[in-house]
């Protein structure tokens, strides 16, 4: 028991330089949260269907390996390819799922923004006509001055 | 005023053809629902990475002779329970104009060479990494088991769950004889 117990600490302390090695390690909740289980169609962390524990299981083996967060992720993309990412990659076709919103919002704003301007236009000069009074023709100039004087008289 | 007016109406167009799009290319029942009602029906196309070895292996290279397609997954109770019956139907059959092709789907590399390691798995096996396959094929889980004749053409039975040596046979028989 004691020879165990010594082998184990003997052990321990010769693995100890290979952990510290790889500190920071790669969080295994945050890859969780990064990898979707591809058959439930939602992330590692909210899935516990056996092919979800599976991959759990192979990330924790690679961390325990060393691998960066960076290593983790690739080596899952190489195996299931990006739909296997939560989120779209940065870079090739998947830049669109990123841009296209962006643009969309970009896009949006522009087009109110000359809406707005077309319509306040399209108000001023009612306003600007109506503080000034409308010309009279001669006719009927004299067809007020003749229903004002008959008003009076 | 007017420019907006028509980029609204392009935007409204071509999410509507977006969406027609979406429902003429969307997957029926797929085949098995036909084989379940006694029809026999060309098989879908299937092209996929070999698992036991390099390169892409192609239903169509297989045909002129019976192919028995059997879908799993390593990580499947039912496909661990039945992976025996099959590799023994495999090598019994083997050379008299009988295929086994594998696919497995959402897997590990790794755990599906084990698998066929663990249960003795020698026919060809490929790799659908995200089951692509499965909406054409109409497969709803694993395992299922379908049968090609020699024309290429999926016929009955259709085997839904674990497949017993004796339903692996009559059904090499039945396409054999189609």
């Amino acid at each position: 028991m004691k020879a165990i117990a010594v082998a184990a600490a003997v052990t321990a302390l010769a693995l100890a330089p290979a952990a510290l090695a790889c500190t920071p390690r790669a969080s295994q909740a945050a890859l969780e949260s990064r990898l979707v289980c591809i058959e439930c169609h939602t992330t590692l962390d909210e899935s516990d269907s056996p092919f979800a524990n599976e991959l759990k299981g192979e990330v924790a083996r690679r961390i325990a390996l060393c691998q960066t967060e960076k290593q983790i992720l690739d080596a899952m993309v190489a195996e299931f390819g990006p739909e296997v990412l939560s989120t779209p990659q940065t870079h090739g076709f998947d830049l669109i799922a990123w841009v296209l919103p962006i643009g969309g919002i970009l896009l949006g704003a522009a087009a109110l923004a000359v809406g707005a301007r077309q319509w306040s236009r399209a108000r001023n000069p009612a306003s600007v006509d109506s503080t000034q009074s409308p010309r009279l023709t001669p006719e009927d100039e004299l067809r007020v001055d003749e229903e004002l004087t008959r008003f009076d008289g | 005023m007017r420019a907006v007016r028509v980029v609204a109406v392009a935007s409204v167009l071509a999410l509507l053809g977006l969406l027609v799009w979406d429902l003429v290319h969307q997957h029926g029942p797929g085949v098995a629902a036909k084989v379940d009602k006694g029809k026999a029906v060309p098989a879908p196309e299937l092209d996929l990475p070999r698992l036991n070895g390099d390169g892409n292996l192609s239903l169509e290279s297989l045909r002129g002779k019976v192919v028995v397609v059997n879908f799993w997954q390593s990580s499947c109770y039912p496909c661990k329970l039945e992976a025996r019956d099959v590799a023994a139907a495999s090598r019994a059959w083997a050379g008299k104009e009988v295929v086994f092709l594998g696919v497995d789907a959402q897997d590990l590399k790794s755990s599906a060479r084990a698998y066929m390691k663990k249960y003795k798995v020698t026919y060809p096996n490929v790799r659908d990494a995200l089951g692509k396959t499965w909406p054409k094929w109409g497969v709803t889980g694993v395992p299922e088991t379908f049968f090609i004749d020699r024309r290429g053409r999926v016929v009955p039975p259709h085997i839904t769950g674990q497949a017993s040596r004796e339903q692996i046979d009559a059904g090499i028989r039945r396409a054999l004889q189609s």
